[in-house]
C-alpha cells in the first residue's frame, strides 16, 4: 500500500471531525450520528418521569383526587407500555417537556394511545418526580391527565399540569 | 508542545488508524465483509423498526433533531412514508454491500438520519443507534473515497476507531463538565436505579431489583465505586487510537455497557455488539478457520491470488 492511503485518509478524518464540531456545536449537541454524548452528565439533579395507569370506567374528571401523591398511591391498576409498543420515553417527554399544554400538545399525547387502536378503560396519566433526600430518593406522583375513551380531562390546576410550576411548587413548600 | 510536535501528532496518527504492513489475509477480508454486513443489517433494522413505530404512534413533532429543523418530517408519520424509507436503506444498503453504486451508503444515511429524526421527534434523544450510523458514514465515505478494498477496509476500522473513542471520551468530558468531579457519588446511582425503576414499572408493570442494585441500595459507596469505574473506561477510550491499547481498551468500554447493564438495566445493543467486533483479532481467529496453516504462507498465497 502507498503511503498516500493513510495519509489521505487522515486528511479525510480530519474534514468529517470539522464538519462533526461544527454540527453539534449549533445543534446543541447532538445532530445525530454526531454527538458529544451528554447522557448522564447532569447527575444528582431531580428527574421527571411518567407513568400510565388505567382506572375504573365510571372513573370521572370530577372523581379523581388530582394532587400529588407518594409514587406508592398512584391510583388505578398498571398499564404496561411495553406490550402495547408504545415507548416509555416518549411518554415521559411530553410529560416533562410540555410547558404549555396546546391542543396540539394534548392531541399527541393522546395519538400515542389512540392511534390505530382505541381505549378500552380511561387511562391517567402520572407526571413522577425524583429527587435526592437523605441519601435516598423520595418519589412522588401527579395526575396530569385523564384520557377517558372519547374526551380528555386537563388537570385542572394550570400549575400543576407543567414540570416547571412542580419545581416552583417544592420550592415554596420548603 | 512545539508546532512541530503538534504537527506530527495527527501525522503520526495515520500509521496507528489506518497503516497496516502485514500482508492482507483472507481473514482481514472476510472480517471487514462481516463488520460491513452487521453495520447494514442493524441500519436496517432500527429504519424498520422504527418505520414501523411511526406508523402506530407518531402524530406531532415535539423536538425537532437533526435535519428536523430545516425540513417538515410530518410528511414520514401517515402514508407508509417511513416504512418506504426503510425499503430505500435495505435498497441503497444491498447496492452498496455488492458495490453496484459508489454513492449508495452515503445516500442511505441521509435516508437513515430521516428515519432517526421522524422516529425521535417527541423529545427522546437515542444513542443507540449513534455508533451505526457511524459505521455508515465510514463505510460511505470509504466506497466513494477509495478505490481499492484494502484501503476502504483500513479507513473504515481507523474511522471507527477514531470516532468511537473520541465519542466516549467526549461522554466522560461532558459529565466532568455537566457536573463537576464529585459525578462519581454513588446517591447518583442511587437517583438512575430510582428513575429505572419507574420506568420499568411503566413499561412491564413490575420492578425487580437486581444483585447489584441491591448492593447500591443498600450502600450507595458500592455505585461510587461503579461510577468511578465507568468514568474512568469513558474517559481513557481515545486511547484506542494506538494499536498496542486498542484491543484491551474496547473491551475495557464493552465492561462498561455490562456494567450499565446491570446497574441501570439499560443495554445499549448495537454498540456492544459493534464494540465486541472491533475488540477482539477476529481476523485471525477467521484465518485459523479458514486455513489449516495460520502461520503465515496463507497470508502470501491469498495476496498473489486472482481476484
Amino acid at each position: 500500500m502507498s503511503s498516500t492511503g493513510p495519509r489521505k485518509a487522515l486528511q479525510i478524518i480530519g474534514i468529517v471531525l470539522a464538519v462533526y464540531a461544527l454540527l453539534v456545536a449549533t445543534h446543541k449537541g447532538e445532530f445525530w450520528p454526531f454527538s458529544i454524548y451528554p447522557m448522564f452528565s447532569q447527575a444528582g439533579n431531580p428527574w421527571t418521569r411518567a407513568v400510565v395507569r388505567e382506572v375504573p370506567p365510571e372513573t370521572t374528571a370530577e372523581s379523581i383526587d388530582w394532587s400529588a401523591v407518594p409514587f406508592e398511591n398512584v391510583a388505578g391498576e398498571p398499564y404496561p407500555l411495553a406490550p402495547k409498543n408504545i415507548n416509555q420515553n416518549d411518554v415521559a417527554n411530553y410529560v416533562s417537556k410540555t410547558d404549555d399544554w396546546t391542543p396540539g400538545r394534548v392531541q399527541g399525547l393522546r395519538s400515542l394511545f389512540t392511534k390505530n387502536r382505541t381505549l378500552t378503560a380511561p387511562l391517567l396519566v402520572y407526571r413522577v418526580r425524583g429527587v435526592l433526600a437523605d441519601d435516598t430518593v423520595s418519589v412522588s406522583a401527579t395526575p396530569v391527565m385523564l384520557f377517558a375513551p372519547d374526551t380528555t380531562h386537563l388537570n385542572p390546576s394550570p400549575a400543576a399540569r407543567t414540570p416547571g410550576s412542580t419545581v416552583a411548587e417544592s420550592s415554596a413548600a420548603k | 508542545m512545539s508546532a512541530s510536535s503538534s504537527r506530527s501528532f495527527p501525522l503520526s496518527l495515520a500509521p496507528e488508524l489506518f497503516g497496516d504492513d502485514a500482508p492482507e489475509t483472507r481473514g482481514d477480508r472476510v472480517y471487514f465483509r462481516l463488520l460491513e454486513l452487521f453495520i447494514l443489517v442493524y441500519a436496517a433494522w432500527f429504519c424498520w423498526d422504527w418505520g414501523f413505530y411511526i406508523q402506530q404512534n407518531i402524530s406531532s413533532v415535539l423536538l425537532p433533531l437533526g435535519l428536523a429543523n430545516y425540513v417538515d418530517v410530518s410528511l414520514f408519520f401517515d402514508h407508509q412514508v417511513a416504512l418506504i424509507n426503510a425499503g430505500l436503506v435495505t435498497l441503497l444498503g444491498a447496492l452498496g454491500f455488492f458495490r453496484l453504486w459508489r454513492p449508495a451508503y452515503l445516500l442511505a444515511l441521509i435516508s437513515f438520519h430521516f428515519q432517526y429524526v421522524a422516529r425521535y421527534s417527541l423529545g427522546e434523544i437515542s444513542h443507540g443507534s449513534n455508533l451505526i450510523g457511524m459505521g455508515v458514514l465510514g463505510l460511505g465515505i470509504a466506497l466513494l473515497a477509495f478505490r481499492s478494498e484494502s484501503m476502504r477496509r483500513r479507513f473504515t476500522f481507523g474511522f471507527l476507531y477514531f470516532f468511537i473513542g473520541l465519542g466516549y471520551t467526549s461522554a466522560a468530558v461532558s459529565k466532568l463538565i455537566g457536573t463537576g468531579l464529585y459525578w462519581p457519588d454513588g446517591r447518583h446511582l442511587l437517583m438512575w436505579i430510582g428513575e429505572r425503576k419507574v420506568d420499568t414499572l411503566s413499561k412491564f408493570g413490575a420492578f425487580d431489583p437486581n444483585v447489584l442494585q441491591d448492593l447500591v441500595l443498600t450502600d450507595y459507596r458500592f455505585g461510587t465505586a461503579i461510577l468511578l469505574f465507568g468514568l474512568f473506561a469513558e474517559a481513557v477510550s481515545f486511547l484506542m487510537w494506538w494499536k498496542s491499547y486498542r484491543y484491551p481498551i474496547v473491551l475495557l468500554v464493552v465492561g462498561m455497557h455490562i456494567g450499565i447493564y446491570f446497574s441501570m438495566n439499560i443495554f445499549f445493543a448495537a454498540s456492544t455488539y459493534l464494540l465486541i467486533l472491533l475488540g477482539l483479532p477476529w481476523n485471525r481467529v477467521i484465518d485459523a478457520l479458514l486455513s489449516s496453516d495460520p502461520s503465515g504462507e496463507d497470508r502470501v498465497a491469498s495476496q498473489k491470488a486472482p481476484a
